[in-house]
């Protein structure tokens, strides 16, 4: 059982590893950061306390919606996926991504107190 | 079932609707401000101040003689009129005139040429003051007057001076003329003025220039109405509520306003066809044993006892029960002050209303009054007697009578297994009746504690006043405090003359489960409490500074892990091109980054947003460039 496990998780590695495009993989990277970044923050939170609890809401609501709207770019650049995205062109999808990102960082740093 | 109304039925409810609208009208005003005998002399006091110039010697003279009263010395005050008389002003020949007329034996004698001034000043040119002062004096004088002159040019002036001190002072002047002048219209004006006044409340009717200006109106209505004949056209609740007005004040501000009261007050005492009845009882209306008069003071407005009158009452009637005590029984006239004695009728003790009518002459006004009397008594206490009852009965009543005022010789002890008990009687001492006054209460005072509680006692059917004492059920009340006792009966009532206060006898009580008796505190309220400190909001317990900077590390740590998988795949920044829109674009980039750390330390949201609006746009004008020359790049690479 393990040993199939393994045998898919390396074969996906395989796969991503050679058929994902440069630029796919350093947005992947950027969410790989932006989680772990989330993850952290909610370890503190359950290992300490939730005081300040309003920093902590700003501080976990910004990673998850950096890391919704990195997915989104993520989905909007992939050629793959151009036929969904036809009046949206890569261009467009970061301006998208950073006009976006300065709401969030709006409403984040208000919260954070 | 069905009610139908009959004829009869119709019929009469119609007459006790009629006779029910005629009781209210019955209802007539009397007098709630007059003078008293103290009021009269205070405004003779005030006339009689020594005079400073001929006007206060006018008042002063005229005012007095109004009240019945001469000045202290005339001759001095003639001689005082003579010497200050100024032959050329039409003002003070009117004072002159006037008060010389009012002292005996003094005359004033003028020139021709004063006589012909006087005659000139009555034109339509003249005020109605100069008008009535020239007519005044002429008229106080002894000289001739064209009346008909007069009228003419009052009426003149009437109709260009329309005020209320104007019209009072034609009307003033009109009864100093000839009789068989034309004064039908001058009289019209006494109608038109009383039109004027203001009723305040149903009590006071008087005019907004003021006091002075409804009593000279008053005296001058009256004086032209005595004149001509005919009754002023003012009803008798006016003529009430004008009294109301006018005595209402009791001390006065100037010469000119005691004067217009002294005016006002003669006026209203001696005209032809209105006298406002005063009735007062004397002193408090109250009849007892000791005193059996009632006495009634029945004046005019001046405080003058009217000796001519007969003095009735229509019926007075028990408040409580409403019976009829006495009708149309007539008052005795002493010393000027009618009595009657109410005592020989036998009245219970209460409260009986007086409806009294003073007749005897056809001018009278509120002469039916309403009285409430009071008869008052003294209690006597029958049959106290005291007795401690088993409370299982097995053992005999033991009673014990005490008279009052003596005390109870042996204590009566009391124990959780018996009652105490008390009957007494409450009768009027003179007659036996039995009372029930508004209160009776049983006092039990503990000497040694201080402590006293208070019982009320209850009369049965048969007026027959019962209290009991369960010692076992009350030791809530005592907080179970045993020991002795002193048992206080107090009586008392608003018609009792002498209220009771009775130390009966000791009681000595026993309560089951007493702890240790500990003197009562009297509770005092009015000690400074304990102070209460505030407790500040503890701030929030923190983790220790290691523990959040080890956490602040590690939540930073995945940058270092971003910079280093981006090295690892390749990513670089040798695409860059250098022009100004892409320079901007991340100047303007990094300055929004650098503005949301100055907004988490300096800022409020509304600065932000304007900082942000212009770096904001000029960004994205820079941004939007930049990617456009991107993509013409990518599409020209693409397409190739």
């Amino acid at each position: 059982m393990s040993l199939s496990v393994i045998a898919v998780i390396s074969r996906f590695l395989e796969e991503y590893r050679s058929s994902t495009s440069n630029k796919l993989k350093v947005i992947d990277a950027y969410l790989l950061y932006i989680l772990l970044t989330g993850a952290f923050q909610f370890l503190y939170c359950l290992l300490v306390g939730t005081f300040p609890f309003n920093s902590f809401l700003s501080g976990f609501i910004s990673s998850v919606g950096s890391f919704i709207l990195a997915v989104c770019l993520r989905i909007q650049i992939n050629p793959q996926n151009k036929g969904d995205f036809l009046s949206v062109s890569p261009e467009r999808a970061f301006a998208d991504f950073l006009f976006a990102h300065t709401v969030l960082h709006l409403v984040v740093v208000n919260f954070i107190g | 079932m069905r009610c139908r109304y009959t004829g009869m039925e119709t019929m009469w409810s119609l007459v006790s609707l009629l006779v029910f609208v005629l009781a209210l009208e019955a209802q007539a005003l009397t007098p709630s401000h007059y003078l008293v005998a103290s009021d009269v002399d205070r405004l003779q006091a005030v006339l009689s101040q020594p005079f400073t110039d001929l006007k206060s010697a006018y008042f002063s003279v005229v005012g007095l003689s109004k009240l019945g009263v001469s000045v202290a010395d005339s001759n001095d005050a003639c001689s005082f009129i003579k010497a200050n008389v100024d032959s050329s002003s039409i003002e003070a020949l009117f004072y002159a005139a006037e008060a010389s007329q009012a002292i005996s034996s003094c005359e004033i004698h003028v020139s021709n040429e004063t006589r012909d001034s006087l005659h000139a000043a009555v034109s339509e040119d003249s005020t109605v003051s100069q008008i009535h002062q020239a007519v005044s004096a002429l008229s106080s004088l002894g000289l001739p007057l064209a009346s008909q002159e007069v009228v003419s040019a009052l009426k003149a002036r009437i109709s260009k001076e329309d005020n209320v001190v104007a019209i009072t002072l034609a009307l003033q002047t009109a009864s100093r003329l000839s009789q068989q002048a034309e004064l039908g219209e001058i009289l019209e004006e006494i109608e038109d003025l009383a039109a004027r006044l203001d009723d305040l409340g149903g009590v006071y009717l008087q005019f907004e220039e003021g006091l002075e200006a409804t009593a000279l109106f008053v005296s001058a209505a009256y004086a032209l109405s005595d004149h001509v004949d005919m009754e002023p056209p003012l009803k008798e609740d006016q003529v009430i509520q004008l009294v109301n007005s006018i005595f209402s004040k009791k001390s006065w501000d100037s010469l000119s306003e005691a004067f217009s009261v002294a005016s006002a007050a003669a006026a209203l005492s001696n005209n032809r066809f209105h006298k406002p009845v005063v009735v007062s009882a004397v002193g408090p209306a109250t009849v007892s044993h000791s005193h059996p008069l009632l006495q009634l003071h029945v004046t005019d407005v001046l405080c003058q006892p009217l000796s001519s009158a007969n003095v009735l009452v229509e019926s007075a009637t028990s408040v409580a029960s409403k019976a009829a005590i006495l009708s149309q029984t007539p008052f005795t006239l002493r010393d000027g002050i009618f009595e009657l004695n109410f005592m020989a009728s036998k009245p219970a003790s209460g409260y009986y209303q007086f409806s009294v009518a003073v007749t005897g002459d056809s001018r009278l006004v509120a002469n039916h009054v309403e009285l409430k009397v009071k008869v008052s008594t003294k209690v006597a206490i029958n049959n106290m007697d005291l007795s401690v009852v088993d409370k299982d009965q097995s053992i005999g009543t033991k009673t014990t009578r005490v008279e009052y005022p003596n005390k109870g010789k042996a204590s009566f002890i009391a124990d959780s297994h018996q009652n105490f008990a008390m009957t007494f009687q409450l009768v009027d001492e003179t007659t036996g009746v039995e009372l029930t006054p508004h209160q009776t209460f049983v006092r039990l005072h503990n000497q040694k504690t201080g402590q006293e509680v208070v019982f009320v006692a209850e009369p049965d059917s048969k007026n027959l006043y019962k209290f009991e004492l369960d010692t076992a059920e009350r030791k809530t009340e005592f907080d179970s405090i045993s020991g002795t006792y002193a048992l206080y009966l107090m009586v008392g009532d608003a018609t009792l003359e002498n209220p009771v206060l009775w130390n009966v006898a000791d009681v000595v009580l026993k309560f089951p489960d007493e702890e240790a008796p500990s003197t009562v505190q009297s509770k005092n309220l009015y000690v400074p409490k304990p102070e209460i400190q505030h407790l500040f909001r503890e701030p929030e317990k923190r983790p220790p500074t290691v523990l959040s900077n080890t956490f602040t590390a590690l939540v930073l740590s995945p940058f270092l892990l971003l910079l280093i998988l981006w090295f690892k795949l390749g990513a670089n920044i040798s695409n860059f091109s250098f022009s100004p829109s892409s320079v901007l674009f991340h100047v303007g980039h990094a300055a929004m980054l650098g503005l949301m750390y100055v907004y988490w330390t300096h800022l409020n949201m509304f600065q932000t947003l304007k900082y942000l609006a212009i770096i904001g746009s000029l960004t994205f004008l820079a941004g939007n460039r930049m990617l456009a020359q991107k993509a013409v790049k990518r599409y020209s690479l693409h397409h190739l």
